[in-house]
């Protein structure tokens, strides 16, 4: 059985490597992936501690999850669309209307 | 029939014709006169038989009913007193109210549509008037006490357009408010401690109530008649208020409602007594009170302005009479105490008939020369033989000619003052003012007399006779209630001898029964008698050579120098005027305006501060607000990663 360690050690890489694709990252596409990338990490971490503490409640959530993530994926492409068809531009620093 | 049942409906009568007048009043071809004369008349007829009833079988009748019960201890009620003393007040108001009612349509004639307004504010007052002395607790008569005080307010202000009278009805509307407060913390005191302001159970609850708290009550209580009397330091409204017509003011400001300060005196005089301090200060403020306001009516230039002194004046005298028997109480004298609350009683009811008389023997000359300036007078009494009688009658009245009315009662209140003095030094100063008003009463009377009817006619005389058209003398309806008040100036005094006598039927506690007999020899016998006697002739007489035969220049005498100053200073009515001004721009509105800037600067300051600081340090984060998601992000995530290491390093995590 691997160990625990090994498993959060995987997903906190996952979720640096998510975050800084969030933070750095211009294409709105990547920042998207790198969104659903923490995700994922969080996902390993419910199931690491499911199978760690032998209870399945964390495995279930994992699973509502990964649906909701989906959905709100199908969510986020849409509105990337129709800003990508206004805007002929999927720069993040160009979408800064909401400020000061 | 029991009359003293259906008592309750004296003032209804009244109330009904308010309402009737009020509503259809200016449809009427005498806008509601008649209509006023028969309510208050009728009201006048239910009065007199209650007050024959009560007086004849010296019954005491109390009937009320609860009206605001808010919880077992906190309840108020609605009820009638009927007793000696609620008897004769019922006589006087009914009565003179009646009158003036009548005299009213006369000289009320020439004031068209305006005359609905009056008939119904002059309804809407004997009403109250009623009400407030058939009361069976306080707070019943301060709520016709603040009616009344409203009544006057509007009859000052009856012709508004001119701005004295709006200022005069302003004025007595506040300065009596200043009383009305008074009386307002009297009875809280009262209810506080004795959970009742019935009278009866007042009075029977004053041995075990707390001495001191009952000198409070009473002290502010006569703060409450000290404004609706015009008692000195508030009676500088009463001259003012001779802005509005001369019926109101012989009505409301001479013979009913300023008695009201008195007859509260009266129904509190068990309170009074419990303190010697207290029966002093009323005593006090009443010998002063008659003692300046006679100085001042003294070189008064209006007809109606010396009137207004006098009844200042006279009521000092009533309150120095009261006071003198609370003070005679007090120190365990109780019959004498009770003479002198009849004294203070009778000389009320004597005041309200001869100066109700000389109010409206003056309305009759102001409708004949339409001025009010004495200077402009004179020679009237060619062209007005019924006024110049009946107003003799009166000024020797007042003046204390015996055996006129006003000789009597003036008599006993410096009697009883004078044996109030054996208990207190204080009292004998305060009969040598009321001696020395005596004198001055006498002297201003009948310098006014002889201004208005004697010597040769002046301007106004002559513009009246020549243009004016008037040759005949006032109608009939002013005519009757003058002569039949005059008869009651001269022989109200006697009821002293019906019967068993004034001091028989109005008293506190002790009836004074005397035979004619005895009574004379008492008042006669007496040195004191003949004090007052000579100081009321030798003022007439004085007036007599200055102001009728003018062998002594009253202009002369104040050309110059002190008596000068002394007049200015009588004229400026010892500044009163001035110092009200001041207490009202200077200290009120002076205090008001602290705390506007208060207000406006601390308040208002701190919710600005709040305000402008949200503002201002809104703008500088803000800036904040890029618009560019990722640095908010970075922001999100430095944020949360150092609350994880706090977290780490207190040890929340571990």
């Amino acid at each position: 059985m691997i160990p625990l360690e090994y498993v959060l050690i995987l997903s906190s890489v996952l979720f640096a490597i998510g975050a800084a694709g969030v933070i750095l990252r211009k294409n709105i596409i990547i920042v998207l992936m790198s969104i659903e990338l923490m995700l994922n990490a969080a996902n390993i971490n419910l199931v690491a501690f499911s199978s760690h503490f032998e209870d399945g409640t964390g495995q279930a959530f994992a699973l509502f999850s990964i649906g909701i993530a989906a959905a709100e994926v199908a969510v986020a492409l849409a509105i990337l669309l129709n800003l990508n068809r206004l805007r002929k531009s999927v720069d993040v620093d160009d979408i800064n209307l909401l400020r000061w | 029939m029991d009359i003293l049942e259906y008592a309750w409906l004296i003032p209804v009568f009244p109330l009904l014709a308010f309402v009737i007048v009020g509503f259809l009043g200016s449809k009427m071809k005498d806008k509601g006169g008649l209509v006023a004369v028969l309510g208050v008349g009728t009201g006048m007829v239910l009065a007199l038989w209650t007050a024959y009833e009560l007086l004849t079988t010296g019954r005491v009748v109390e009937s009320s009913m609860e009206w605001v019960v808010l919880s077992t201890d906190f309840k108020l009620e609605m009820g009638m007193y009927l007793d000696n003393v609620a008897a004769m007040m019922l006589i006087v108001v009914s009565f003179i109210a009646f009158l003036v009612v009548v005299y009213s349509l006369g000289y009320m004639h020439d004031q068209g549509p305006r005359r609905h307004r009056y008939f119904t504010e002059i309804c809407l007052f004997v009403g109250v008037m009623l009400g407030l002395i058939l009361a069976n607790n306080f707070f019943q008569m301060f709520l016709f006490w603040e009616l009344v005080g409203l009544c006057s307010y509007l009859l000052i202000g009856f012709w508004y357009e001119r701005p004295a009278a709006a200022r005069a009805a302003k004025k007595a509307f506040l300065v009596t408010r200043v009383g009305d407060v008074m009386f307002m913390i009297g009875l809280f005191i009262l209810f506080t401690e004795l959970h009742t302001l019935n009278y009866e159970l007042v009075w029977s609850a004053l041995d075990t109530a707390d001495k001191s708290l009952m000198a409070f009550a009473a002290f502010f209580l006569f703060g409450g008649a000290i404004g609706k009397s015009a008692q000195f330091p508030l009676h500088d409204w009463l001259p003012d208020a001779m802005e509005g017509p001369t019926t109101v003011s012989a009505l409301i400001h001479a013979a009913t409602m300023v008695n009201a300060g008195v007859y509260l005196v009266a129904r509190s005089f068990p309170i009074i007594a419990t303190s010697a301090e207290v029966s002093l200060f009323v005593g006090a403020i009443g010998g002063v009170t008659a003692f300046i306001a006679a100085t001042m009516a003294l070189c008064a230039p209006k007809i109606k302005g010396v009137l207004a002194y006098s009844t200042v004046s006279q009521l000092g005298y009533m309150i120095l009479g009261l006071g003198a028997g609370a003070f005679l109480w007090h120190h365990g004298h109780h019959v004498e105490a009770s003479i002198a609350f009849g004294a203070g009683l009778f000389h009320l009811m004597n005041h309200a008939f001869f100066k109700g008389q000389l109010f409206l023997g003056a309305g009759a000359v102001i409708h004949y020369v339409h001025t009010e300036e004495l200077k402009q007078m004179g020679g009237l009494g060619k062209y007005m033989k019924v006024s110049m009688i009946t107003m003799l009658i009166s000024c020797l009245s007042i003046a204390g000619i015996p055996p006129l009315s006003g000789f009597w009662s003036k008599d006993e209140v410096l009697a009883v003052t004078f044996e109030a003095g054996d208990a207190g030094l204080t009292f004998m100063v305060l009969w040598v003012l009321g001696v020395l008003t005596a004198f001055m009463t006498a002297f201003y009377m009948f310098r006014m007399w002889f201004m208005v009817f004697g010597g040769k006619p002046n301007e106004g005389t002559r513009h009246a006779t020549e243009h004016g058209g008037h040759k005949h003398e006032a109608p009939f309806t002013m005519l009757l209630p003058l002569i039949l008040l005059a008869a009651l100036a001269f022989g109200s005094g006697l009821s002293l001898f019906i019967g068993d006598g004034f001091f028989g039927s109005i008293y506190f506690e002790h009836a004074h029964v005397m035979s004619i007999g005895e009574r004379l020899t008492e008042v006669f016998t007496s040195p004191l008698t003949y004090v007052s006697i000579v100081a009321a002739v030798s003022g007439i007489v004085l007036a007599y050579f200055s102001f009728y035969k003018t062998k002594v220049s009253a202009e002369k005498v104040v050309a110059k120098g002190f008596p000068k100053a002394m007049h200015q200073l009588l004229l400026d009515r010892y500044k009163f005027p001035v110092a009200y001004d001041k207490i009202g721009y200077v200290g009120v509105y002076g205090f008001s305006l602290l705390l506007d800037k208060f207000d406006r600067y601390v308040i208002d300051g701190i919710v600005n501060a709040i305000s402008a600081f949200l503002v201002k340090s809104g703008g500088v984060v803000r800036k904040l607000q890029t618009g560019f998601v990722q640095s908010y992000t970075t922001l999100l995530l430095i944020g949360v990663s150092l609350i994880v290491i706090l977290l780490y390093v207190v040890g929340a995590l571990r």
